[in-house]
Order: structure tokens, then C-alpha cells, then sequence
């Protein structure tokens, strides 16, 4: 089932002749359960094109579906699309992003609060999630005092306490070793397995390319394809 | 989960000390409502306990507090046959500065007829009333003097006999009772110095003038036996009959040719007309700056801590926080530095506000302004911030 459906988006900053192509008829497609990467050199429009997945820029034309929504298409959008996003997204960065004067499990459960949920609800969903991602022994500590590799952990906790369709995650990698990289993205595969989330990670971190279903190139603002990956333990062909 | 709060716990030692420097302002803006108010309840004072209906004053002056009134002390009888006035009282006020034990003592005279008691002293806190018509006084506690205490006055001794608590004149000085007889002759006669002086001088002016103008020379000669005209006194202050219409006897009192009667609300009006309405302007401009002061210092802090944390705002609103919840957090910070604020004022002005030099009065309807003020303060202030996070774009939590 496609959870993520992009389909010619076109990105244009400025006018006339500064007007700068971001992004040119970006097509992709990401199902239910797969990990999608979006691999480009720096300036290439990845950026881009994850904000527009994401509904933070606009862009000039084309459409941007997540689920059987489509929030963006060709120039009408969904009114209030930070809903759109706290129902339907998560977000996941390199620097981690947690806010700093909250615990770990208040940067899960001010997500759960902006969505509704609170009380002993959210308390036991955040510490289901943490507990799940292996720091329910750091709950109550502030990012400060967490690794780079717990606070990844909560920020993929919070990202997943909303129950997202979809994961954007901006080089979630980037800043970690690799061991603990080929960790989170294993992780990435067992939330995408066993919670139907479909993950979109915008990396050039090719140490991890191995692990994704589809791989996007972006090269001057185009997506050249979206290889299927063999599946994951069978030799590339 | 109180953003808010999370977010002041962690600074909660720099947030401690703007709530502390914007207590400290208000404490100021609070104070001056209550300097105004003291300088009312001193402006007033003596006039609400003298206890008169009628003053009766100098022909067309504002006498005795706003301005001078001389009228003789035996008008007192003339009034007190005018039909509804029941009783009569010489009033005298004026002040000194008198050197005494190595300090200087300044303070408000006040003579009183001790028949009628009228504008004599109340709320005594030690000691006793007057009760000769020489030689004894009572002090105001702020004079510093002590029952038993001798105060070398013109030509006398006068012993203090007892101590008020809150009696001061217009200018905040503290009031000093005396009989009027002696309050006439403090005013009037001079010691034995001055008396040698004036006839040292007179004696010069006749032996000049003797040769070549005898008339001058011969006023100048009764002079030196004149005796001072002592029989003055600066109001009389009237009792009224019961039923009696205070401005009706005022208008017949007026009718005469020398004086003018106001009523006590009148001379009221009189006092808070003169010195402190200057008094109110004053104060009220400094409260209007102390005011803006705060709300641009307030307004600073909580700008300054929405700049901090520009970066979690993005995020929230990325994860798709509402704007509702994110001018919360600014307009709860902004409202708690300010009540928090506000807390302290009230603690500090009380705990201070008898150790002022001046009477400081504070009252729940200045509390209560100050707190609507409070919050006005913290909602103008918090606009910078509100509008500045509002602009954050939730991209920036990407891009960093």
C-alpha cells in the first residue's frame, strides 16, 4: 500500500531571471512498511524535496500525497497543514532536535499532548516507546545528559508518538558511528516492520545504503529513480 | 505539561533575578500611590482632627494651611453669636527649626484653646494631654522627643507632656501642641537677645535722626516701650449646632467685611488644590515613566528568552504544536515574571514602608491597580515575543 505518492513536484525560488529550480518533477513512491533513501550531494534539492514531503515549503507545482490525503496538489493545499503534519508525520534529524529544557520522556509526551493525548494515557504510551527503544532507564534525564545515541533513540520515540504513517528523517545517521548507525537503522526496520510506518530518510551517508528498500538519487533538483533494493540478506544483483 | 515551566526550570536562577529587578520597579510604582496617598493623609490630618465645621480665616486669603491668615483672637466671640454656631476656638500654625540638644528640631506649631479642645491633639500614645495653659506641650513620637523632655522655646521652657503617633502638617513635619496663649508668644516674643538687638538698633535710628527729623525721631522713641501685638491667631475654628447648615452659616459669616469662612471640605479642597496637587502631578508622572520602565524591561526579558529558545519553537511547531500552545508558553513567562514580580513589590513595600521618611500609605485599591497594571504590563510586553516566535518558521528546526 503507498503511503508516500509524490508526483511531478516542482520547487522554483525567486523570479524571473535569480528564479533557482530547487526541484524539477520529482516523482516517488514509498508503500506502507518501506524504508525509502533520498541520496544527493549537498545543494542537489534533497532538503527540498524532504520539506515538501514534510508540508514546510510550498512548492510551485505537482502533488504531494501521504496516506489517501493529498495535502498539496497543484496549487491548493490543506488549510492547516501543522495538523496535517502532527497527525500524520514524524520527524527524525542528525542533531537529534529534542528540546532541551524537557526530559526524555516529556520530548515524547509533548508530542502526545499537542495531539490530544494526556494523562496516564500518554504517561504509559511514552514509556512504552521508550522502554521499546532501550532508554526507559533514561527517562528522566534532560537531553544534556543523555549520549548522541540515546538522545536518537527519544527522538525516534517521540517521532513515533503519534503513530505516524510516514518517518522523515533528515541524516538520522550522520552523527553517529557505525555501529550505532547500523543500529538505528535497524531500528528503522523493526518500527517500519512491526509498527507499518514508512520511513523517508534523506542521507548521504552510503555506509547505510545497504539498508533501505528504494533509494532515490537527487542530482540538480531531479530524482533520477527509485531502484527497489533486493530484498534485505540476498546478494546485489 | 507545562512548557512554561519546564523551560523557566532550567534557567530558574537568571529568571529569579529579573522577577527580583522587576519586583524592585514595581515596589517603586506602588510606592510613589503611596507617597501621593501619605502626602493627602498628611495634608489632611489636622484638618479632619481638629474637628471644626467652620474655618474662619483673614478676609479673601486661604489661610491658615495654604496660606497666611492673621485675624485678633477675639473675633472668636463676634462668631460665636452668629446664629448656628455653637462654640468657638482659636487656631494657630505655623512652623519652627529650633536648634536643641545638638540637633535641629523642625516642626509644625499648633495652639489650641484647651477650653474647647478643638484642633488640640488625639490618638496620644504616652504621656498625657495639656493640661495648663503654660509651659507644656505635646510632640508628634517623629519629633523624637521623650515625656519629660524641656524644649527652650522664645523665652520659655516648655516640658513635654505627652507623645501623639501619626500628627504631622501638610509638608511632613511633625506637629507640636501648645496652648494658643503659647503658641502666640513663641510666635511673637522675642527672647532677650533679639529685644536687646532691636533696641540697639532703634537707639542708632533715633540718634541719627533726632537732629533733622524730630517726628521720626519721636515714633522711633514710642517703640521702645511697644510691646508686641500677641493677640493674633491665624484662624478661629467653629462648631456648629446641631441641625445647622455649615455653608449657610459660612455665607453669613462671609457677609462680614474681614473674614471668610470655608467649610472643613472646603479647606480640604484648599490643601489637596495647593501644594499637593504639585505633589499628585509629580508622583503621578514618575509612576507613568516607572511604569514604562517596566513594561520595556519586562518586555526585553521575555524577548530575550523567546530568542533563546527560537530553535524548540521551530520544533514544535514541526511536530505540529498549534500557535495557541507556543503563545502560551511566551504569554505564561511573561505573566509570571510579572506576578512574581508583583509578589515581591508587596513584600518589599510592606516591609519597608515605615522605615520611609515620609508616610507611605498603600491601599488594596493600589494593590489592585498595580496588579491590573501588572498584567497589562506583561501583555504588551509579551507582543516583541509573541511576534517574533510566531515567525519562526518550523523549517528552521531542519535547517538548524
Amino acid at each position: 500500500m503507498e503511503v508516500v505518492h509524490i508526483e511531478n513536484l516542482t520547487k522554483v525560488y525567486g523570479s524571473g531571471h535569480t528564479a533557482v529550480t530547487a526541484l524539477r518533477d520529482a516523482t516517488i513512491s514509498v508503500n506502507r512498511g518501506e524504508l525509502a533513501a533520498i541520496l544527493g550531494p549537498s545543494g542537489s534539492g534533497k532538503t527540498t524535496l524532504l520539506t515538501a514531503i514534510a508540508g514546510i515549503i510550498e512548492p510551485t507545482s505537482g502533488r504531494v500525497c501521504i496516506g489517501q490525503t493529498c495535502f498539496y496538489d497543484n496549487g491548493w493545499r490543506v488549510r492547516d497543514l501543522r495538523r496535517f503534519r502532527r497527525e500524520h508525520m514524524g520527524f527524525i534529524f542528525q542533531s537529534h532536535n529534542l528540546v532541551p529544557f524537557l526530559t526524555a520522556r516529556e520530548n515524547v509526551l509533548v508530542v502526545l499532548q499537542i495531539s490530544g493525548i494526556t494523562g496516564a494515557k500518554a504517561v504509559d504510551i511514552a514509556q512504552e516507546l521508550l522502554n521499546y527503544l532501550g532508554v526507559g532507564d533514561r527517562q528522566a534525564h534532560l537531553p544534556e545528559k543523555l549520549s548522541g545515541g540515546e538522545q536518537q533513540r527519544v527522538a525516534i520515540a517521540r517521532a513515533l508518538a503519534n503513530s505516524p504513517q510516514v518517518i522523515l528523517a533528515d541524516e538520522p545517521t550522520a552523527a553517529l558511528d557505525t555501529e550505532r548507525g547500523k543500529s538505528v537503522m535497524a531500528l528503522f526496520r523493526q518500527i517500519a516492520r512491526e509498527k507499518g510506518s514508512a520511513v523517508v530518510c534523506v542521507t548521504h551517508d552510503h555506509r547505510m545504503i545497504e539498508g533501505f528498500d528504494r533509494i532515490y538519487q537527487v542530482k540538480d533538483g531531479r530524482v533520477t529513480d527509485g531502484d527497489q533494493q533486493p530484498p534485505k540478506g540476498e546478494p546485489p544483483t | 505539561m507545562n512548557l512554561a515551566v519546564r523551560d523557566l526550570r532550567q534557567h530558574w536562577g537568571r529568571f529569579g533575578l529579573s522577577c527580583l529587578g522587576v519586583g524592585l520597579l514595581l515596589a517603586l510604582v506602588l510606592s510613589f500611590a503611596g507617597i501621593y496617598n501619605g502626602f493627602v493623609a498628611d495634608a489632611l490630618g489636622l484638618i479632619r482632627s481638629s474637628g471644626a465645621d467652620l474655618w474662619v480665616v483673614q478676609k479673601d486669603t486661604r489661610g491658615p494651611f495654604a496660606e497666611m491668615s492673621r485675624l485678633p483672637d477675639d473675633v472668636r466671640y463676634r462668631i460665636a453669636v452668629v446664629p448656628g454656631v455653637r462654640e468657638t476656638s482659636p487656631y494657630i500654625f505655623y512652623t519652627v527649626q529650633r536648634p536643641w540638644h545638638g540637633r535641629l528640631l523642625r516642626f509644625v506649631v499648633v495652639g489650641y484653646d484647651l477650653g474647647t479642645g478643638m484642633g488640640g491633639p488625639s490618638q496620644l500614645v504616652a504621656g498625657r494631654g495639656i493640661a495648663q495653659a503654660h509651659y507644656e506641650m505635646v510632640a508628634d513620637q517623629k519629633l523624637g522627643l521623650r515625656v519629660g523632655d524641656v524644649v527652650h522655646l522664645g523665652l520659655h521652657d516648655y516640658t513635654v507632656v505627652g507623645l501623639t503617633r501619626g500628627m504631622v502638617g501638610s509638608g511632613g513635619d511633625p506637629v507640636a501642641f501648645f496652648s494658643y496663649q503659647d503658641a502666640e508668644e513663641i510666635q511673637f516674643v522675642k527672647d532677650n537677645w533679639a529685644i536687646r538687638n532691636a533696641r540697639q538698633r532703634a537707639l542708632a535710628a533715633y540718634t541719627h535722626a533726632l537732629p533733622t527729623q524730630p517726628t521720626l525721631a519721636a515714633g522711633l522713641a514710642r517703640s521702645f516701650s511697644d510691646n508686641p501685638e500677641l493677640h493674633n491667631v491665624n484662624a478661629i475654628l467653629v462648631h456648629l449646632a446641631p441641625g445647622a447648615d455649615p455653608a449657610a452659616v459660612a455665607a453669613a459669616i462671609n457677609r462680614w467685611e474681614y473674614f471668610t469662612a470655608y467649610t472643613t471640605a472646603a479647606q480640604s479642597e484648599l490643601m489637596l488644590a495647593g501644594s499637593v496637587a504639585l505633589a499628585r502631578r509629580q508622583t503621578g508622572l514618575f509612576r507613568v515613566l516607572l511604569t514604562i520602565v517596566t513594561t520595556v524591561i519586562v518586555a526585553q526579558i521575555i524577548y530575550t528568552m523567546t530568542l533563546e529558545k527560537l530553535k524548540p519553537i521551530a520544533l514544535l511547531k514541526l511536530i505540529g504544536a498549534p500557535n495557541r500552545l507556543i503563545m502560551g508558553v511566551v504569554l505564561q513567562q511573561s505573566l509570571a515574571l510579572g506576578l512574581i514580580g508583583y509578589v515581591i513589590a508587596l513584600v518589599v513595600g510592606n516591609l519597608t514602608y515605615d522605615k520611609w521618611p515620609r508616610r507611605v500609605l498603600v491601599g488594596l485599591p493600589d494593590q489592585l491597580l498595580l496588579l491590573a497594571i501588572v498584567v497589562v504590563i506583561c501583555l504588551v510586553a509579551s507582543a516583541m515575543g509573541l511576534r517574533r516566535a510566531l515567525r519562526v518558521e518550523a523549517g528552521a528546526a531542519l535547517t538548524g
